[in-house]
Order: C-alpha cells, then structure tokens, then sequence
C-alpha cells in the first residue's frame, strides 16, 4: 500500500519536474536548460543513495530480528524479566497468558464429548370411554382395520390412572470429523426398543446430509419430535390413525440437501423398508405375494422466508409412497399400495421477552391418505381401496414467563371414502376433538402439564363422545439438547 | 492482444476480489460491532441476536441456518451462553469451516478474564450454572478490548492481505474504548495499556498518584469512581463483570438462583438486605419482567434501572461503547 503511494508520487513528481524542464527550454536559454538537467541529475543520485541506504538497513533489521529470534529460542526468558531489546508484552499477550491459567481445564465428560439424557415421564390420566380410550381409537370407522393384524400390540395408550411413558435414553456424539449418531432407546416395563439409531454425515460437500439405521422421518413437521417435545401431551389424530402414536419410524436411509438459495430451501427423500403397521406394512398369509424390502420412498421438502428478528414462519410438503398389504382373516386379504401427500406450515412469533413470555406459535398440518390395494386369496378379483384424510392446527401463547396456554382442533375423515369386499363402497363420518392445555417449564429441565379435552368419534359401533384428562410431570435429566426449529 | 486478454483476466480477478466481503456471522451484537470495528470495510458483518432479546434462550430459525451456511467466520461469546441454540444452527448449516474447534469458528471467550468459574463440582440444583464461569464477560470493558484483540489475531492469521488494515482498525478502537474508559487525559499522558494493565492489577488509584494524575481521571472510571463500595441489585446475575470493574459491590440478585424466577420468599429477605447495605439501583435488562424488582423498589427506596446490556437493546445503545456508555450513565446517575 505505502509503496504504491511512493511510487506514484515519484511518478508525479517526475512528470511535473519534465514538464518544468519543458517549459523552461521553451522560455529562456540553454544555461537555465542545463542548471535544471544537472539539478534533476543531482535529484536522481540522492534517490539512489537513499534506496541502497533504506535497503541495506532492512536487510540488517532482518538479521538482527532472526538472531534475536534464534537466542530466544535457545534461552526462552524468564517471565516477568522483560528483555531491553524486546518491546514488552502487550496487554493482550500477557492477560492471554493469565487467562489461560483461569481456564478451567477439560473437566471429565469433555474428553469424550458423549451427551446422554433420560426422560422420565409420568401422568396421570382419565377418560369417561365405555371400553377405554386405546379400544375407541382403534376402531374409528374407515381408520379401525390396521389393528386385525397387529397382535394386540398397542402402544402404550393411555389407561385410566397413573400412567409412566417410556423412559427415554438419549445417546449423541460426534464420532469423528466425518459422521456423528445418536440413538433414543425407549424402555417400559415390556422391553426395550429403538426409537430413533442414527448415523449422519458432517462433512458432506454442497449442502447435503446423508444418515441412516433407525430414523424418524422427516414428513411432515410433527413427525421428527420424540413425545417429550411435544407441545400436548397427546399426539394428533391423523398421525396416531396414519402413521401410529410414535409416528413414522423406519430403518433406512435419508438424503437431505440444503439448498444454496438466500432463503431456506431443504430437500429431502428417503428410503425405507416400511414396517408401519397403519400405513405401510407387509402381511404374513399364504395368498399374499411377497415383496422385498425395501418398499417405502419418500420425498419432503422445508422452506421458509425471513421475516425479520420477530416472526418466523416455515412451509412443509411431503409424499409418501409405498407396499401396503392387510390380513383381515387368514385368507382375506390384499396387497397394494399406499399413498400419502401431506402439507405442513408453523408460524412462530418472538415477543423478545424473556422464557417464551408474549410468544405465540400457529402450526398445522394436513395428510391425505390414498391406499389402493387388491383382494388377494377369499377376497380374490374384488378391490380394497380406501381414500381418507386428516389435519390439526394449534395455537400456543406464553402468557407468563415459562406458562403456556394452548387449543388444539383435530379431525380426521373430512374424506373418509372406503370400498371393501366386506362392506362394499361406503362413506363414514368424521371424528373430531378439541383439546386445552397449560404447561408449566420451571426450568429446561422440568415440566408440568395439564390437558384437557373432548373428542367426537365416529366408531364402528356408533357416534361416542368422551372427555379426556390428563396431567402430565416431566423431567429430563442429563445433558438437555439445543431445540430444533 | 494477449497482453488485453491478460490484463482484463488480472482486472477481474481483482474487482472479483474487492466485491467478495468476508461474511462474518457472531452471535450477539456486541461481537457485531467489535468485529465490524476490526474488520471495517473488508468485512460484511450481521448478528444471529438483535439485542433486544435473553441471549440464553432463542430460537435456532431457518433463517439463521442459511446466514450460517453462508458464513466465512462465525463468532460467538461462548462459556455456554449459547449453548441452547448455537448447535443447532450449526448442525443444519452444514458448513464445515465454522464448525466448533475449526479455525474460522472464534469463540471470543478465549482470551478474556473470566469470573465465577465453579472450582467445585456444578449440580443443576443451583440453577443456570455455566461450568465455564459466568459468561457475561462483555460488559468488562477490559473483556471488550481483549475481545478485538482476540478477533483481530484470527482475522490477521486467516485474512493476512488484510493484516494491516485489521492490525489500524484494532488500534483505532482500542484507543476509543480506552478514551471512553479513562478519559482522554489520562490515555495521552499514561498510554491506554498502562491505564488498564493498573486497574487489572487493582493498584490504578496508586499508579495514578505516583504520576501525579488522581485528579485527572475522567470516561466512566471517573464518572464512577465516586461510587465504589456501594452495593447495587440486579436482577440475573449478568452484571458481575461491570460491578467488579467499577468498584460496585453486586452480589444482591433478584433471582434466588441463576435463572430461577424471583420467589416471594427470596424477595423478602432481599429487602431486609438491601435496606441494610443501603441499595439504591435495582438494575436489569428489559427483556425481564418488572414485578419483583418494583416490589422491593417499593420497600427500600431503590430506583429500578432498566437499561440493555447488549447493542441494539435500546435507542441510544447503537454500539458496543454507546451501550456500556448508556450503563454507565443511567446507573451513576442514580448512584
């Protein structure tokens, strides 16, 4: 930069002493003439003189600051004797090297860079049902079929009385510079299960991510949280009746791109083997064809605009598609396929104040469910199609700091269009609930939750209705993960 | 010809080199400005928070992934402040170079002089407890300086065209913080580095006697060195930094614990002691509710001050020396 400067000046210097010369050869005699030559002349040598001189001091700067260097090196000074030749430390240098004292030096857990946390989840819970909560949601009409041939398997629904969700194990870490895993293991007093084993690439190039084992898909918005993130204590219907309690958990793998747009635009598509008892499911009877895994593919895809520090608001679509078959007797059956095309949106506003005081969150999202199949061995040349539907949007607001408040509007079977060998082409009703609730987070660690609802359901048996309580106390111990969006 | 064709090829380069800016993300928008100071033109700066909210807890937005996708160097402050909401950012932006540990990932609390590192075993029982000290750091003016400096070492290493510029840029603001801190009195005669290597060491008041100079003293340490010994209130335990440079004495929270919400409890005694030790500034950030510091504002005779401990937090909180200014000014006035 200051040579540059020189330079140019030089430069100038010289064009303006020419352009005297010339002016003066114009103007008067060759004695003037001559005076100015040897002037520029005696100018030029001084220039020269100062160059060799300024050159020979920086290489002799250069000497002395590498012997100095070098003695440095051989007889490191003691602190607090400060060299005569050296310029003290500065006031940065030496507080670093205090600062460095203060540090508190990796302490245990950090060496291994392992986070776990447990969940432990109890409540409490009441329905005035006639053969419980579990029993009437598994036979919602046009949704009650999956069960025939789940072997009495329902997870963990709700009963009257105290009831202890899953203790959940959380596991994460960064493996490597390449890959990082984590794993949720859900444990109850029947065992234990996988409900997430991750592996996922960090250091993919041009925005992707590519994981795999047990992941929780990443359709729709509600889908990705475990139970203890939820914002009820419930989940919706449409996933309970689409997709089971849990939601769509398979082995597989997942491909996601983030996508290099100025605002966020994320691809994803996956590959499943497709186990979901409500959606997508092989049966096990001899009339049945068999098809190898894997059977499931899907595709999603998040973006959202900036909307500035205050509000946020995010958009979702997703497509599933895959291998359905259904036992209904041991040979009535079909096999086909299953469709479902969802579309998501969250909207969040941050009043900036303090534990989520003055926040509100809108968040909905909406599933159509196409299942094509055909009657296979007693139901042969007949078909077994059913087209249905379902959505839910919610509010919350933080009307205190760490208190919530939040509605819940659910329903399921706005289309609710069956054609079966059993019961020919029928249309059935529509099931739906409302749900309040109130949460308390006395810290990141712990919550209180009160919830309370009423359902209206369409079951095989007829219109129910029933009213719902439940109160919720949660805590998480361990290390306590950053949120997701 | 070939020569043009060399020389268009060279004018490119470097117009394409002038308009690419090092894209810097931080955190807070104290880091903004600091490295905005440092960086000056060579830099496009922007922060995650805006100042008007608890940096504790936020929410990690799709637009703050693509700002960290995007970004060159990332800055935060560290000790655990982010912890709630920086990992997630960083995860989904999947840009290696400004991951944790990575040479274009600064954290700006590694050079500053910490309080309240736990020398026991941390249990949550106590509350918000960062393992790694309080992480509060910015509101020593002495943290902020050791801050550019800090920022400026790593740009200097990883930008070293721009080493100069980062080098004028860093000693420009150090001498503006000084001035602001010492008075320009002081810094001409004593030199800024002396001044604060003196009050790290607590014997300023010594070295500024045997120079002569006790009465000369003007910025904030002036301004406030009448009021050392006096106790004042706040609300979270943020302002430890600022009482401990200033000579205040702040143990009196309004939280009985680290980010625990006052208790009625805890409030009353906090009445019987500040009336004790003569309180007369409740202090805390706007982002908190004014409930409890107006009930003991009520019972003792204290003044609630409300004032942004960030940049962009209030009005006149325009950058990180305006805003320890506005601290400064609003807390000795009622002093």
């Amino acid at each position: 930069m200051k040579t540059t400067y020189l330079r140019t000046r030089t430069l100038v210097a010289g064009v303006a002493l020419s352009f005297a010369a010339t002016c003066a050869s114009a103007q008067t005699d060759d004695a003037r003439y001559q005076k100015l030559e040897d002037e520029v002349k005696a100018l030029r040598q001084q220039v020269t003189t100062l160059q060799e001189q300024h050159t020979r001091e920086m290489a002799e700067l250069k000497d002395m600051l590498k012997q100095q260097a070098a003695a440095a090196a051989a007889s490191p000074q003691p602190l607090g004797t400060p060299a005569a030749t050296v310029a003290p430390p500065s006031l940065y240098d030496s507080l670093k090297q205090s600062a460095a004292v203060l540090v508190p030096q990796a302490q245990g857990v950090k060496g291994v860079d392992l986070d776990m946390s447990v969940v432990l989840d109890l409540y409490f819970y009441h329905d005035d049902t006639k053969e419980g909560m579990s029993h009437l949601r598994q036979g919602l009409s046009g949704f009650g079929h999956h069960h025939d041939d789940a072997e009495g398997h329902d997870h963990g629904g709700p009963e009257n009385g105290f009831n202890l969700r899953h203790v959940e194990l959380g596991f994460s870490a960064e493996v490597d510079p390449y890959f990082r895993a984590w794993t949720t293991v859900a444990v109850d007093e029947d065992g234990a299960e996988f409900e997430e084993a991750v592996l996922q690439t960090t250091s993919l190039p041009y925005g992707l991510t590519l994981s795999g084992g047990k992941i929780k898909s990443g359709i729709g918005r509600l889908n990705r949280q475990h139970s203890h993130n939820w914002d009820f204590f419930d989940a919706p219907l449409v996933y309970e009746q689409m997709f089971g309690a849990h939601g769509l958990a398979e082995k597989g793998l997942q491909l996601t791109w983030l996508a290099p747009t100025p605002f966020y635009l994320l691809f994803g598509t996956e590959v499943f083997n497709g186990e979901n008892e409500h959606s997508f499911n092989v049966g096990d009877a001899d009339a049945l064809p068999a098809h190898d895994a894997p059977r499931l593919y899907t595709a999603f895809m998040k973006t959202g605009p900036d909307l500035g520090p205050n509000h946020a608001l995010q958009f979702g679509l997703s497509a599933l598609s895959g291998r359905h078959q259904m036992v209904h007797e041991d040979e009535e059956c079909a096999d086909g396929d299953t469709s479902i095309l969802g579309t998501d949106f969250v909207y969040k506003y941050d009043a900036k104040r303090t534990h989520g005081e003055g926040d509100f969150v809108l968040q909905g999202e909406y599933f159509y469910r196409d299942m094509g199949l055909d009657g296979e061995g007693d139901w042969s040349g007949t078909p077994w199609t059913a087209k249905q539907d379902g959505y839910y949007v919610q509010g919350l607001y933080g009307f205190l700091p760490r208190w919530r408040g939040g509605l819940r509007w659910d329903q399921i079977g706005l289309i609710n269009d069956l054609d079966t060998p059993e019961d020919g082409s029928v249309t059935y009703g529509d099931s739906s609930r409302l749900a309040a609730m109130l949460d308390w987070k006395l810290s990141e660690f712990s919550l209180l939750r009160a919830q309370a609802g009423r359902g209206w359901y369409d079951t095989e048996d007829g219109r129910e209705d029933a009213w719902e309580f439940a109160l919720q106390w949660q805590l998480t111990f361990g290390k306590h993960g950053a949120h997701d969006f | 010809m070939n020569q043009f064709k060399v020389m268009l090829l060279v004018a490119a380069c470097l117009s394409n080199a002038q308009a690419a800016k090092i894209k810097i993300v931080t955190t807070t928008t104290d880091l903004a400005d600091i490295a905005r100071a440092v960086a000056g033109n060579a830099a496009e700066v922007s922060s995650i928070t805006t100042g008007r909210e608890d940096p504790h807890t936020l929410t990690a937005k799709p637009g703050f992934i693509v700002r960290a996708r995007d970004a060159d160097v990332w800055i935060r402050i560290g000790m655990e402040l982010e912890i709630g909401w920086e990992p997630v950012i960083l995860r989904d932006a999947r840009n290696t170079r400004i991951r944790v540990g990575m040479p274009r990932h600064i954290d700006a609390s590694d050079h500053v002089i910490r309080l309240e590192v736990p020398t026991q075993r941390v249990t949550r029982d106590q509350g918000d407890i960062h393992p790694e000290g309080n992480p509060h750091y910015w509101l020593d003016p002495l943290n902020g300086r050791l801050v550019a400096a800090t920022i400026a070492e790593r740009l200097c290493a990883l930008y070293p065209e721009h080493k100069a510029k980062f080098e004028e840029d860093l000693h420009r603001f150090e001498r503006d913080l000084d001035t602001r801190m010492f008075g320009a009195a002081l810094v001409d005669a004593l030199g800024g580095e002396n001044l604060w290597k003196a009050i790290a060491e607590k014997r300023l008041e010594a070295f500024l006697a045997e120079k002569g100079m006790a009465d000369k003293a003007g910025g904030w340490y002036g301004t406030m060195r009448p009021h050392q010994g006096k106790t004042i209130v706040t609300y979270h335990r943020s302002w430890v930094y600022l009482t401990e440079r200033f000579g205040l004495r702040g143990d009196l929270q309004l939280e009985p614990k680290p980010g625990i919400p006052p208790s009625a409890k805890h409030l009353a005694s906090l009445v019987s002691d500040a009336e004790a030790r003569k309180v007369r500034v409740i202090l805390q950030e706007p982002f908190y509710t004014l409930k409890a510091a107006e009930f003991v504002a009520a019972r003792t005779g204290a003044k609630v001050v409300v004032v942004p401990t960030m940049t962009g937090g209030s009005a006149e909180a325009t950058s990180y020396l305006d805003m320890l200014d506005n601290v400064i000014r609003k807390v000795s006035a009622e002093l």
